[in-house]
């Protein structure tokens, strides 16, 4: 089967969703209105409110969203075979995926910009909203350690990594520099930056040795680990201007370029799958339904996508016709790529076992791989394509995970910030957080953690999405759409959590994970997912009761109006 | 002793020549407790140089309008009147001032924004900010510092009410300054931030802050105001006391806070002093006993004050009111010289 | 003629899908940073005004009389100012 037939799937897919189904929704039920005035437009407070042009939302939600998810999640659900992982990619999308992003956005919106907090407090329960936060810290704990775990197997192994990325955070750097103290002309920077960070790419290539010091760089796990959380460090406790936001800048080229010539690549070489279309239901990570369905998460459902939707994008939506087009345009964009990882995973093996070892070192490697097929088809060496494949790993999974790490400073503050003030103090909760991470990276074995990650990640999702069917039937609009889709998901995602966590302990308690690395971090995961389960679990139970209380209002208001 | 119209003639040389031998010194103030008679040598100040043909402007904050009183003319919140050629008086009315300046602010609302009316909040802000005890303060503040840096007169005399007054206005201005320097910083930071905008979304110009260019305005009238009243070149303030002992010590005390606020003291002058040549007169007791008492305190300031003593003028027979008891203060301050 | 608007529309066409191509790009790349900046100094702004005008809150500012000359310039923002100081802010919206 040739991969681009799967593509061109994929785009009929994307076109049928967005203007038929999405724009049913959109007109029909939702109602947007064109003359409503947005949080953006009316209160515009400059800091948190400002409306923007849908374009730049376009590329601000596209980049906000698109992180290892997309790319990781198909990697590794080719596993049960390229047939399902695309069904899930497409069917997923249509029904689910696109309705999370769209409706998040939509609910923040019609509720002045309040955050899923508010929304919960005041739709739900007030209890739901504590809830909903430490969720979210444990969430973003398990985001830490997969995407974490990604970082230091890509960069494991691969002689051309410590001085790419290296290079990549210099011109990071510089940038900051010149935009912010120089001031200096956007496209001259622009160009100056990347320019350096694609020279430390192939300069990477050319690394001499890997031996510093007697230490084995490109091969240490802990060292990487380390070098990881160093720079989340520098990127929380710096200002935001020095470091974090400046080489993500630079990094966005980066991703552009090697995207852009990789799908040209791709259409050039037009593969054919070499890996099978299904291999089994039950395999050595877990059976087909639900862990599949929680291994790709963005890419076809999560609840990253939801944070950012409501917290983000509504505050800057210029119009409520503008929600279609940047939420469930995006969403569709983003299916496309996952699709796209799925055929480098798919097609660049000659065989499941040659698979099957790359796989084994992490998600990264295969990546890389394909993007050094790939990008050799337009020209490049393969190892400058592998190179730059792997920084472009170490770029998407390094940039959500900062990000994170941010958070959960915050997090920190104001969770913990009342019982010590030492809480608040930017640099205890940044080592809180890196330490807890680190723990999370090294002893939790990455296919596990990617599993347990995205988990979190759909429950975070149809916590969403039930918000949203609650607030849908509390003005008595018609709710199927998101309610159905709100099940499933929360069904999948708790027997999912509950699976692993389940083989995960029951390792530990029967020895069958064998060291104290695989002991801890099997424990902290089985935890992690259990803890999860259970406040996804009381945010369910009182998010019936709120649609239940809902109903019956409705139900009275229509009988008293008979 | 030297009989007083000796001395008379000596002092007063001391203060006319003070003034002579400071002809930039164009800023005025007589300060000391009240009753004393600053309002009085004031005006009598104003007259002398009126009367040697500079323009004066002599003016006060008092709400009891004690320079009206003097010169028999209502001139409360009426801005710079004339009272004879070259001699202006003003009484600042405060609360007339608040109310004109928050007419001025509507207005400027008004004509920035287009607007019929001011908003309900705005306008109740605008009122209890009015409202507030500071505004009358503040409104002083400035009327002087309008008043200070406009350069319509020659001679500026400005008549204070309390003691401390003339320390409270430089505090004060201290104070203003160091408020205005902080948010003006904080103004410049955030044009900082705009420029990196500007910067990253490859935008033209930055338009100026007008916010900016108010505060910079401000600070420039504060900062050209206090740097005139403490040049001891352009100000002079005299102490006014009489020979009496609550008055000699509060004027002590106020004249070591003046030296550690750098106030430019140029000197003292006495009043109400009874003409010694009393005694040969045939005189109840208690006014032998006063003159024996005013004697005393007359050597203690002396000895205190030493030469900053720059003239002594006498009691006079009637209330100073109208121009001509005040012309014969003036000549009492500053001699027959003309 | 027709040949001619038929060119002219395509132009615009053209331009019109380069302009969004620009604008994605900018909005992937750039618009955090922007959005950085303006948030900080729309933050400052919000300070300024709390010092300058915090009566308004219920906080004591200092000489008045000077605050109120700047009180124009700021009338447009004073009702967004003080709905963003006194609205509840959570943990997610550290997020956005």
């Amino acid at each position: 089967m040739n991969s681009i037939v799967v593509l061109l799937l994929g785009f009929a897919v994307a076109i049928v969703g967005y203007r038929f189904y999405a724009k049913y929704i959109d007109a029909k039920i939702v109602k947007c209105d064109s003359k409503k005035t947005t949080p953006a437009v009316m209160y515009m407070d400059g800091v948190d409110f400002m409306p923007t042009n849908k374009n730049v939302l376009f590329g601000y939600q596209f980049k906000s969203i698109a992180g290892a998810g997309p790319i990781v999640g198909p990697i590794i659900a080719i596993q049960w075979g390229w047939l399902p992982a695309v069904l899930w990619i497409l069917i997923g999308t249509f029904f689910i995926g696109w309705v999370q992003d769209y409706s998040s956005a939509m609910i923040a919106m019609r509720h002045e910009g309040a955050s899923f907090g508010g929304l919960s407090y005041k739709l739900i329960s007030p209890r739901s909203r504590l809830v909903l936060v430490s969720f979210i810290y444990f969430y973003l704990l398990l985001m830490v350690g997969a995407f974490g775990n990604i970082v230091v197997s890509t960069a494991v192994g691969l002689k051309a990594s410590p001085s790419a990325w290296l290079v990549m955070t210099i011109a990071g750097v510089l940038a900051g520099q010149m935009i912010y103290r120089w001031k200096k002309d956007i496209l001259l920077t622009t160009v100056v930056t990347v320019v350096i960070a694609l020279c430390g790419i192939w300069f990477g290539t050319m690394a001499p040795s890997d031996r510093l010091l007697g230490t084995d760089l490109s091969n240490s796990r802990l060292l990487w680990a380390l070098a990881a959380f160093v720079f989340c460090y520098f990127a929380s406790v710096l200002p935001i201007w020095r470091f974090a936001l400046p080489i993500n800048y630079v990094s966005s080229y980066v991703m552009f370029i090697g995207l852009l010539f990789g799908i040209v690549g791709i259409f050039i070489l037009h593969p054919d799958f070499t890996l099978p279309a299904y291999t089994g239901f039950m395999i050595p990570i877990g059976p087909l339904w639900p862990i599949m369905f929680v291994t790709i998460a963005c890419g076809a459902v999560s609840g990253w996508h939801s944070i950012v939707s409501s917290s983000g994008t509504a505050r800057q939506l210029e119009s409520e016709m503008d929600v279609r087009p940047v939420c469930g345009g995006v969403m569709f964009a983003e299916m496309v790529l996952a699709l796209f990882a799925l055929i480098i995973a798919g097609t660049i093996y000659a065989s499941p076992a040659e698979y099957g070892a790359a796989v084994s070192k992490g998600p990264g490697a295969v990546f890389a791989a394909g993007v050094a097929k790939f990008l050799g088809a337009v020209g490049l060496s393969p190892a400058l394509g592998k190179s730059y494949g792997s920084m472009m790993m170490i770029i998407v999974a390094i940039t959500l995970m900062q990000l994170v790490v941010r958070f959960m400073r915050v997090a920190t503050a104001e969770l913990l910030g009342d019982i010590s003030p030492l809480f608040r103090n930017i640099h205890v909760g940044t080592v809180l957080a890196s330490l807890m991470g680190i723990v999370l990276v090294l002893t939790g074995w990455w296919q596990y953690l990617w599993v347990l990650f995205g988990g979190a990640n759909q429950l975070m999702a149809s916590v969403a999405l039930l918000l949203v069917s609650v607030w849908l039937t509390s003005e008595g609009k018609k709710a199927g759409w998101v309610i159905y889709p709100m099940i499933f998901m929360f069904i999948t995602t708790i027997t999912a959590l509950l699976y692993t966590s389940y083989d995960l302990l029951h390792k530990v308690y029967t020895g069958a994970a064998k060291g104290t690395e695989a002991m801890i971090g099997n424990t902290i995961m089985g935890c992690a997912g259990f803890f999860l389960v259970i406040t996804a679990v009381i945010l369910a139970m009182d998010g019936v009761k709120a649609l239940r209380k809902y109903r019956v209002l409705k139900l009275q208001s229509t009988e008293s109006h008979a | 002793m030297p009989r007083l119209k000796n001395k008379d003639t000596m002092n007063s040389i001391s203060l006319a020549k003070t003034f002579a031998q400071n002809p930039d010194r164009r800023y005025i103030m007589f300060g000391g407790k009240g009753g004393l008679g600053k309002t009085t040598f004031s005006a009598a100040a104003a007259y002398h140089l009126a009367k040697k043909g500079f323009r004066v402007l002599v003016f006060s904050v008092d709400p009891q309008a004690s320079l009206s009183d003097i010169f028999e003319k209502d001139i409360f919140g009426k801005g710079p009147t004339e009272i004879m050629p070259n001699l202006f008086a003003q009484e600042i009315d405060a609360d007339q001032r608040v109310k004109a300046y928050q007419q001025e602010i509507r207005q400027k609302i008004l004509d920035m924004y287009g607007m019929d009316k001011i908003p309900d909040e705005i306008e109740s802000y605008l009122q209890a900010a009015a409202a507030e005890p500071a505004m009358e303060e503040s409104a002083i503040f400035d009327e002087v510092v309008e008043i200070v840096i406009k350069k319509d007169y020659d001679y500026y005399i400005y008549d204070l009410v309390p003691l401390g007054h003339a320390l409270y206005y430089l505090s004060m201005a201290s104070v203003y300054d160091a408020w205005i320097s902080k948010i003006t910083q904080l103004r410049e930071q955030m044009r900082e931030y705009d420029q990196v905008a500007a910067v990253v979304r490859r935008e033209k110009e930055l338009s100026e802050d007008a916010i900016l260019n108010e505060l910079l305005y401000i600070k420039e009238r504060i900062n050209t105001s206090s740097s005139i009243l403490t040049d001891k070149k352009k100000t002079a303030f005299y102490f006014v006391i009489t020979p009496e002992e609550m008055v000699i010590k509060d004027t002590i005390k106020a004249a070591e806070l003046f030296t550690k606020f750098d106030v430019p003291l140029s000197g003292y002058i006495i009043n109400r002093v009874l003409p010694p040549e009393l005694r040969q007169q045939n005189i109840p007791e208690y006014l032998k006993n006063r003159i024996a008492m005013q004697d005393h305190y007359m050597k203690v300031i002396r000895d205190t004050f030493g030469s900053q003593i720059l003239t002594s003028v006498p009691e006079m027979e009637r209330d100073v009111t109208g121009l001509p008891m005040i012309e014969k203060v003036a000549r009492a301050m500053f001699g027959n010289s003309a | 003629m027709t040949e001619k608007i038929k060119e002219q529309d395509l132009e615009k066409k053209k331009s019109g899908i380069l302009q969004a191509v620009k604008e994605f790009v900018y909005g992937a790349a750039a618009h955090d940073s922007a959005r950085y900046a303006l948030k900080t100094r729309a933050s400052m702004e919000h300070l300024f005004i709390l010092i300058t005008m915090g009566d308004m809150l219920g906080v004591p500012i200092l000489p008045p009389y000077y605050s109120l000359r700047l009180l124009p310039y700021v009338v447009p923002q004073i009702s967004t100012w003080k709905r963003r100081m006194l609205r509840e802010k959570d943990l997610m919206d550290a997020l956005a």
